[in-house]
């Protein structure tokens, strides 16, 4: 395998990273927009983002707890929902942001 | 893989609505851009082009199952495609995340611009200078 695909699969870790810092970057910036722009999109880009955050970091660790054991220890039920949350996060996270965006963009309009 | 139940069944409406989510957020990036300058501009209809190509196109790929989804371990039947498509996914969807960040963080004042990169007006004629 070529080297760079290697470092790029074998490694992604690393951009994996790059991705979660991408996304904190992203809220922390939306809370900054809130407080000094008083803008209201940014606190749904800033939801939007917490939510994908949260969801891509469980994503990122679940492999390494998520077992046989930890199955049986949370329940059926409650498994399901561990399942299905990842995907709800995600769906509701972008949503968040680009409804946020939107809300940011038309704020930024009627302002100037 | 996995069974069918019947609260997932947001399944069949999920990739329509990532390729809406990456067409409209690459729509207002850009009207946002208009009103901005510099590298607040460029990172930001950046990360947002490369966030719609991962959602719009990449995702609704996969989910489709046009492109065979990489799984370490498991047997491909075409290995070199999936990995390629694969490494395409991972950096577009964290690079467009990082850069359109890096772009907000701009705008909203999080992050400043380094010294380095931002370059003065350059002023080749100074206008009490005689040029002949």
């Amino acid at each position: 395998m070529n080297l760079l695909l290697e470092v790029i699969i074998l490694n992604g870790f690393l951009l994996d990273t790059l991705g979660v810092i991408g996304l904190g970057l992203l809220a922390m910036a939306a809370a900054r927009l809130v407080r000094d722009k008083k803008s209201w999109g940014g606190s749904m880009m800033a939801c939007g983002a917490v939510a994908l955050l949260a969801a891509r970091v469980y994503v990122l660790l679940a492999p390494h707890f998520v077992d046989r054991d930890f199955a049986d220890a949370v329940g059926p039920y409650a498994f399901e929902l561990l399942r299905i949350m990842p995907i709800t996060l995600l769906t509701f996270g972008l949503a968040g942001i680009v409804w946020g965006l939107w809300g940011h963009e038309k704020w930024m309009k009627e302002r100037y | 893989m996995i069974p069918n139940i019947p609260l997932a069944s947001i399944d069949a409406a999920r990739p329509v609505f990532m390729i809406v989510m990456g067409v409209f957020l690459m729509v207002v990036v850009w009207r946002m851009a208009k009103e901005m300058e510099g590298w607040t501009a460029r990172l930001m209809v950046g990360g947002a082009f490369l966030l719609c190509i991962g959602y719009a196109i990449l995702m609704p790929m996969y989910e489709a199952g046009k492109i065979e989804r990489y799984v370490p371990g498991a047997p491909l039947h075409d290995a070199q495609t999936a990995v390629a498509w694969h490494a395409v996914k991972l950096v577009v969807m964290n690079a467009g995340w990082l850069v359109f960040g890096l772009g907000l963080g701009l705008h909203s004042g999080l992050v400043r611009m380094p010294a380095s990169l931002k370059f003065p007006k350059t002023q080749t004629v100074s206008p009490n200078e005689s040029v002949a």
